[in-house]
């Protein structure tokens, strides 16, 4: 696995996660659980498909997954594979037509549209694609523009510059949003810490914010940080928290997830 | 008498490794088919499902798994649930992508979250929210008030006029979030998406 920094950085392989995560557990503390296959070279969405189904055992929150999807074949096995919604990215640029198809396919609630945006020499920002290795030419703004009048159910928002730095989600990227824009927005690239989360989430312009750092790197990261949004005045889903525990011993223990 | 074994209807159209998965981990038995006699002679079905109602009632109508659903549900001691575009299909008809009719099964028609409804509200309707239901119900046993349940559509049903027992959620509108009636059940959310809250619900609808 590896951490979806534009800097790439090895956390561990599947063996790794196994023993030093406990997705199922993780899930817990969050609303959604995005995985993206970053492989640079070619990726295998049979692989990809098998690695998704293991990862998300147990898990029971939603969970959107892509990476390379450009056609309906991919998409349904993820689909098939664990995923509820899809994440687009490299697509989006290339081809109209598959995002048109595969929005009818599925539903465009499906669809998740992945903007990796950069701000170039001229503090522009701009579009990139194929895991930040290529520049769409003209404006993030206006690529995004276009991008939202297509049939896609949400936008997720990432800042190249921040991923992987901890140093705060860049707000400046909501800018670019069409102002008459109705569509879910994600926010990601740069929480390190709950604060930074907090911020974005009072920011009227964001739906969600999203976190690959509290995740990889701190222990109990994501508990601790829904933890901290909620008794700051934060208003998330609750959740029981039940072991409903098979097969052999069938008590039902339920509390409250925070007390 | 809690159920030892669930069918899970595949039209080739939803999350249904999800679902799987979630009566897996509650420790019951799980067949997964489109095969007409193995759905009428079910002792529990769900129909779940993500993705346009009419390419479902399409392939639903074309595998005859229609017929088969209606043959099941007549039979005493079987049960259904609908999950998502599932429950949307339960219903009389829908407006999207033209019209197409639906299975019937809950008098309640589907229509997408319209502006007035909406209002400043994004469609789809897509997160987390609140549902609000009776008292009496059996799908909720147990779960506490304020839980949320994962939600992700832009067309709903309405819950007037419905004999059974509905339970609500609050987006713009009030929309139709669960129905139960007899031994129809069905959740406009996705329990096997709902964390700890969707899975005490799955093990409600086995225990019915």
């Amino acid at each position: 696995m590896l951490s979806r920094n534009f800097r790439l950085q090895r956390v561990g392989d599947l063996d790794w996660l196994r023993s030093n995560y406990n997705f199922a557990k993780t899930s817990y503390s969050i609303d959604e659980l995005v995985v993206l296959d970053v492989t640079r070279d070619k990726k295998d969405i049979n692989i990809f498909s098998k690695t998704l189904k293991e990862l998300t055992k147990g898990s029971f929150v939603p969970i959107s997954a892509g990476g390379g999807i450009e056609n309906i074949e991919s998409a349904r096995q993820l689909l098939r594979s664990g995923a509820d919604k899809i994440v687009l990215n490299s697509i989006l640029y290339r081809n109209e037509e598959v995002v048109k198809d595969l929005a009818r396919e599925f539903g465009k609630q499906c669809i998740i549209a992945s903007i990796d945006v950069q701000l170039d020499v001229n503090t522009e920002y701009v579009a990139m694609s194929r895991n930040g290795q290529v520049r769409e030419a003209g404006s993030a703004q206006s690529w995004i523009k276009k991008i939202a009048g297509q049939n896609v159910g949400e936008i997720y928002l990432n800042s190249i510059d921040r991923d992987g730095t901890g140093q705060g989600f860049d707000l400046g990227l909501l800018e670019i949003l069409p102002s008459e824009s109705s569509l879910p927005t994600i926010i990601a690239g740069g929480a390190g810490n709950s604060e930074h989360l907090q911020i974005g989430l009072l920011d009227r312009r964001v739906d969600a914010v999203a976190t690959a750092n509290l995740l990889n790197f701190i222990g109990n990261g994501l508990g601790n940080a829904r933890r901290d949004l909620v008794e700051n005045g934060i208003v998330l889903p609750m959740w029981d928290l039940a072991e409903i525990v098979i097969p052999l011993q069938t008590k039902l223990q339920i509390g409250r997830y925070l007390d | 008498m809690k159920t030892s074994r669930v069918t899970i209807i595949d039209y080739g159209m939803g999350n249904i490794w999800s679902v799987v998965s979630a009566i897996q981990h509650l420790n019951v038995e799980v067949n997964v088919t489109s095969i007409p006699k193995d759905i009428e002679s079910a002792e529990a079905l769900i129909l779940p499902g993500v993705g346009s109602f009419k390419k479902a009632m399409e392939i639903i109508r074309k595998l005859q798994i229609d017929q088969a659903i209606y043959e099941n549900i007549a039979k005493s001691g079987s049960k259904i649930l609908g999950i998502c575009l599932g429950m949307q299909l339960f219903g009389t008809e829908s407006s999207e992508d033209g019209h197409s009719l639906g299975l019937g099964i809950i008098p309640a028609k589907v229509k997408e979250f319209s502006a007035e409804e909406a209002g400043s509200l994004k469609v789809p309707h897509v997160g987390f929210d609140q549902v609000h239901w009776k008292k009496e119900s059996r799908l909720f046993q147990g779960i506490s008030e304020s839980s949320d349940f994962y939600f992700v559509h832009s067309y709903r049903m309405l819950s007037e006029n419905l004999i059974g027992k509905t339970a609500i959620c609050e987006y713009g509108v009030n929309f139709l979030a669960a129905y139960e009636n007899q031994n129809i059940f069905a959740t406009q959310f996705h329990p096997e998406k709902s964390q700890t809250n969707g899975l005490l619900l799955l093990s409600n609808f086995l225990k019915c």
